[in-house]
């Protein structure tokens, strides 16, 4: 059988009518009005007869699924711990603060310089820019909240990104040594 | 032949939450605005989004892949993406929207279409297999009736899971999640008319399939 495309339009807003009223539950003679529109008052597209009955059916037969609840109790605790998640970094954030931070200018490079910049930090002091005027502004919130581990190395990264990078081999190997000698320090202090 | 999208309603909720005048049919294309504003200023709000739309988006997902395993791993992702992404939603449910307007039932299903379509091409095949769960109707009273509902919602099932994956969406949306058209159209990416269409074919390849077609 083949439909024009007009004929296959009313043919499925007809249908599309009677499911309409079918799904919402609607009055009987409304949706027989659909369905049989000569018994409704006059002459008129009719609606499919088979469609009709597949439609009735699946009404029927087609059921929705639930889950077990088992299964939405731990998805809804799944949940709850992404929502919280999602509200940690504003909360974070609000407690944040920028602190002007640079390391001691008696030697740059020297990693002692960063032991007390940490304890300042972990201290949760505010840096006073005027005295030290190169200073760099740093975001330091959530690191306070780490291991204290970080709050060094959240110090020490600050530090780096205000150098110029060589990138040698043997400042590398500097670079290592350093990194270990101020975590090892750092965590003494901090202790 | 094109209708307002805005005045469509169907199922049982909106039936019931249909407002009667004609100047206030937008309102059952919102009617998740104060849940979904509330989860956006708290994430733990979206809880009460979640259980209103759950049964739902598992449906459609277990109709999709024909088991419960998969419908759930889809089902949580879900979710959780609509979680993560909800900041983003924007409602875009009013009247000078005209076709396509959306709400966040729509934007959920895009979703859930979505991740099914990646859990698809996760697993390299394709169900083609009839839904095996028509066994999970509940027993009625009178064995011999629960016995004949069963062997006719199995039937229903097969009919419904032989149709092509685009007509089997639409028609498990709109029977299962009664959905309308427009949301329907919304979900697929289709127009009003092309879903109607494919609903209207779907209905008549079932009747022929159930030997209800005569």
């Amino acid at each position: 059988m083949t439909f024009d495309r007009e004929t296959a339009s009313t043919d499925a807003l007809l249908t599309d009518l009677y499911l309409d009223a079918l799904l919402a539950g609607a009055v009987l003679d409304v949706v027989d009005g659909i369905a049989h529109p000569d018994a409704a008052g006059g002459p008129g597209p009719r609606l499919d007869p088979a469609a009709r009955r597949a439609a009735d059916r699946l009404r029927r037969d087609l059921v929705r699924v639930h889950p077990s609840f088992r299964f939405e109790e731990r998805l809804a605790t799944r949940l709850a711990e992404a929502a919280v998640a999602l509200r940690v970094p504003v909360a974070a954030g609000a407690e944040g603060r920028v602190v002007p931070f640079r390391p001691s200018p008696g030697d740059p490079l020297d990693p002692d310089a960063m032991v007390p910049v940490a304890q300042e930090v972990a201290e949760g002091l505010l840096l006073d820019a005027r005295r030290r005027p190169n200073g760099r502004p740093l975001l330091i919130g959530g690191a306070l909240t780490s291991a204290a581990l970080s709050i060094a190395g959240a110090a020490y990264v600050a530090w780096r990104r205000g150098r110029p990078v060589r990138d040698d081999p043997m400042a590398r190997a500097a670079r290592a040594v350093r990194e270990a000698r101020l975590a090892d320090r750092a965590s003494k202090v901090l202790d | 032949m094109a209708r307002s999208v805005l005045g469509r309603s169907t199922g049982p909720e909106r039936a019931a939450s249909a407002p009667p005048e004609r100047g206030a049919r937008v309102a059952h294309l919102d009617r998740d605005r104060a849940l979904v504003e509330a989860a956006q200023r708290d994430p733990l709000q979206f809880d009460a989004l979640y259980h209103r739309y759950l049964a739902q988006v598992y449906s459609y997902a277990y109709y999709e892949l024909g088991d419960h395993h998969e419908a759930e791993d889809v089902t949580e992702r879900t979710f959780l993406a609509a979680l993560a992404g909800l900041s983003r939603f924007d409602e875009r449910a009013r009247p000078a929207d005209g076709e396509g307007a959306s709400t966040f039932r729509v934007w959920l299903f895009q979703i859930a279409r979505n991740t099914v379509s990646n859990h698809r091409r996760g697993r390299r095949r394709h169900p083609e297999e009839p839904l095996a769960a028509a066994a999970s109707v509940p027993d009625a009273l009178d064995v011999e009736a629960g016995v004949a509902t069963r062997d006719d919602a199995a039937a229903a099932w097969r009919a419904v899971g032989k149709l092509p994956a685009d007509r089997r969406r639409a028609v498990v949306l709109r029977f299962v999640d009664e959905m309308s058209t427009a949301e329907i159209a919304g979900v697929l990416g289709k127009t009003e008319g092309a879903v109607r269409v494919l609903i209207h074919r779907a209905l008549r390849s079932v009747a022929r399939e159930l030997g209800t077609g005569r």
